[in-house]
């Protein structure tokens, strides 16, 4: 089962990614609200995947990247943003996000970047 | 239980209200410090999220209203825009519609938003690049609203429990009065101390009222948490709650959560099957749980039962006698329910060999004392390989109690009414001395009897609890009370009437005899002691085996 950890500072949109991720068989292994919880479950759990809020309350979701591809390059992350953000996404896709889902969401657009994400092995 | 769609939603509006006090707060803070860019992005942070979140959820007002003032905010922190006092009215009116939309969710009769506001919104985003002249159409936003403050005030259960305090004293002195004012016959006194003691009453009622919480605030908990244990012990379990609504003494309601949890975690740990064994007996894979709350009389009834393997009364029995609590012969004749309230003695729960079969034991007596000491009741109802049953009878409120009160050896003495069964009367004739006690046939049923005069006041090695000799007068008054599925009748001097008490706790050195649960004062100014029954249940039986082994 693929492990995944969620990033965002909303407990809704975290309520609402796990249940999609957890409904379709993945394993939410863990969920920081902040960048610094992040980097700490990152490092300690390892998951197969990150899904990363861009908007977070300590640093910004680029600082949260950086940091994660400085310990664990091959880390899989796929940025969450919100319209309007687009120079975000792109400056993170240049830092390594392999894929990014534009909230408000639906529960297939996220199961589709995550499972096309996790099959390029 | 509840849908995701309802959880999503309880979810989005707790949330929403925390980010709309926070913004309120930033707010305020950035009128002070205009320029810290840590709390442009705070606010902007929460604005973001707010949108999105409401955007997800399809509160399109609310995420629009959030999409502007995060708009005006950006441009705020870009130094697109002043901080303006004209503009800062704006945004907090905006801010204050948010927190009106989000109030507002359930509220049909919600009308449309102020349309000036709105338009006042728009400009501030729309037409900033030539920002004086712009800013100069800006229409003030005149609210027709008055200030509102929250309907509910949050209050410290100490500050409650401190009213309640006072009210138990008022109570005792507007007996006094009342008495006192029966004496003089003056009329004026009389008509004052009636007033007083309607207000009183109702004052009192109210305190107690104040504290009352609706059994669901627990129930609530629970699904989250059978379905963990569940998870935990494989096993499948369902879940049925109901009596919500039913309302309870808040401190009576957080004594009897560990007590409840346990119960909850007992039934499905032991009492519920795993699946595979529940086909082989016939029964549906899904074991089934249920809590239910109810009003009784005064009390609140929690039942919580399930479908699993039930209690075996023949091994019950079997360790009644190896824990030396009865004799072999005794056990024989013990009534099922009897039986089963032995589950409830401290020694048996460490009785390993028990509760292994029986699943139940652990702590339970654990629970037994935290009913005990809020005044409730709790027994088990089990049939072998059906399910079993846990009862709880509990006060409504802590500090007044219906009590019966009466006389021993001219002293007043009150029994909380929990503990009453029935009051009979009966010629000493009646009465049987039977192994070193006295019982009656009370219609049909055989219960011991206890002369109080003997148990309480005389001296233990002169006391004979089966001399019938010792009884004064030819009727005597009998109170059965019941404790832990046993009943006990208790032969009083005089009988007076049930009144509601205040039980206050007994002073030193008298705290250390625990025959009484505390002391009451009567109107008359007496001191009146109130019986704890289980106490003295346990004080007969003690006394009983003595004679028996004698």
């Amino acid at each position: 089962m693929k492990r995944i950890l969620i990033v965002d500072d909303s407990f809704y949109m975290r309520t609402m990614l796990k249940n999609m991720l957890s409904d379709a068989g993945y394993e939410v292994v863990g969920e920081a609200p902040n960048g610094q919880t992040a980097l700490e479950l990152a490092k300690e759990l390892k998951p197969d995947l990150i899904t990363l809020d861009v908007i977070l309350p300590d640093n910004t979701g680029l600082d949260v990247l950086k940091g994660i591809k400085a310990e664990q390059p091959d880390m899989k992350v796929v940025i969450v943003s919100a319209v309007g953000q687009e120079v975000i996404v792109n400056e993170a896709m240049e830092y390594g996000a392999l894929s990014y889902i534009v909230k408000p969401f639906s529960e297939e657009k996220v199961l589709e970047v995550v499972s096309q994400v996790l099959k390029e092995e | 239980m509840k849908s995701r769609e309802q959880e999503y939603k309880e979810i989005f509006i707790a949330e929403a209200l925390e980010y709309f006090d926070a913004l309120n707060r930033h707010i305020s803070d950035l009128e002070k410090r205009p320029q810290e860019d840590k709390l442009l992005a705070e606010i902007f942070r929460l604005l973001h999220n707010l949108k999105a979140n409401a955007k997800a959820i399809g509160y399109l007002r609310i995420s629009d209203v959030s999409h502007k003032l995060e708009t005006a905010f950006s441009l705020i922190r870009n130094k697109e825009l002043q901080f303006s006092d004209e503009i800062v009215t704006v945004l907090f009116e905006g801010v204050d519609l948010l927190g009106e939309l989000i109030h507002n969710i359930d509220n049909e009769n919600y009308g449309e938003p102020d349309p000036v506001l709105l338009r006042n919104l728009d400009i501030i985003v729309d037409n900033l690049s030539d920002s004086t002249i712009e800013l100069a159409k800006v229409q003030r936003y005149n609210p027709t609203k008055n200030l509102s403050l929250s309907e509910l005030v949050y209050i410290q259960i100490k500050k409650l429990d401190h009213l309640l305090n006072l009210v138990g004293e008022l109570v005792i002195d507007r007996d006094r009065i009342l008495s006192i004012s029966r004496e003089l016959g003056n009329d004026e006194l009389k008509s004052v101390s009636s007033h007083l003691n309607r207000i009183t009453e109702e004052l009192q009622y109210s305190i107690m009222d104040a504290r009352l919480v609706s059994i669901g605030s627990l129930f609530n908990k629970f699904p989250r948490i059978v379905r963990d244990i569940a998870i935990a012990e494989k096993k499948e379990v369902d879940l049925a709650l109901s009596g919500h609504d039913i309302q309870i003494d808040r401190n009576i309601l957080q004594i009897i959560t560990d007590s409840l949890l346990h119960l909850v975690r007992n039934a499905i740990t032991h009492g519920i099957e795993k699946p595979e064994q529940r086909e082989k007996k016939g029964k549906s894979r899904t074991g089934k749980l249920s809590l239910v709350a109810r009003n009784d009389r005064e009390n609140v009834q929690i039942q919580l039962s399930d479908d699993g393997n039930g209690i075996d009364l023949v091994q019950v029995r079997k360790a009644i006698v190896e824990r030396n609590f009865l004799s072999t012969a005794a056990v024989e004749h013990l009534p099922p329910t009897e039986v089963l309230s032995y589950l409830f003695e401290p020694g048996f729960s460490l009785a390993k060999e028990v509760t292994e079969f029986s699943g139940r034991g652990v702590g339970l007596d654990v629970v037994k004392n935290a009913v005990d000491a809020i005044g409730g009741r709790i027994w088990v109802e089990s049939e072998k390989g059906l399910g079993t049953t846990f009862i709880l009878q509990l006060p409504t409120s802590i500090a007044v109690k219906g009590a019966l009160l009466f006389e021993v050896d001219s002293i007043f003495y009150a029994i909380p009414l929990i503990h009453t069964e029935q009051v009979v009367a009966m010629e000493v004739s009646e009465l049987h001395e039977v192994g070193g006690v006295l019982v009656a046939d009370v219609f049909g049923e055989t219960i011991t009897v206890v002369y109080l005069h003997e148990l309480l006041n005389v001296k233990e090695r002169e006391m004979n609890l089966g001399d019938k000799s010792r009884l004064k007068g030819l009727v005597q008054n009998i109170i059965i009370v019941s404790y832990n599925n046993r009943k006990l009748g208790l032969i009083v001097d005089k009988l007076y009437r049930q009144q509601d008490i205040v039980v206050k706790p007994l002073s030193k050195p008298l705290d250390a005899i625990d025959l009484y649960g505390g002391v009451t004062l009567l109107g008359s100014g007496n001191v009146c002691l109130v019986l704890d029954v289980p106490a003295v249940t346990r004080y007969f039986i003690s006394r009983r085996q003595l004679v028996a082994a004698e």
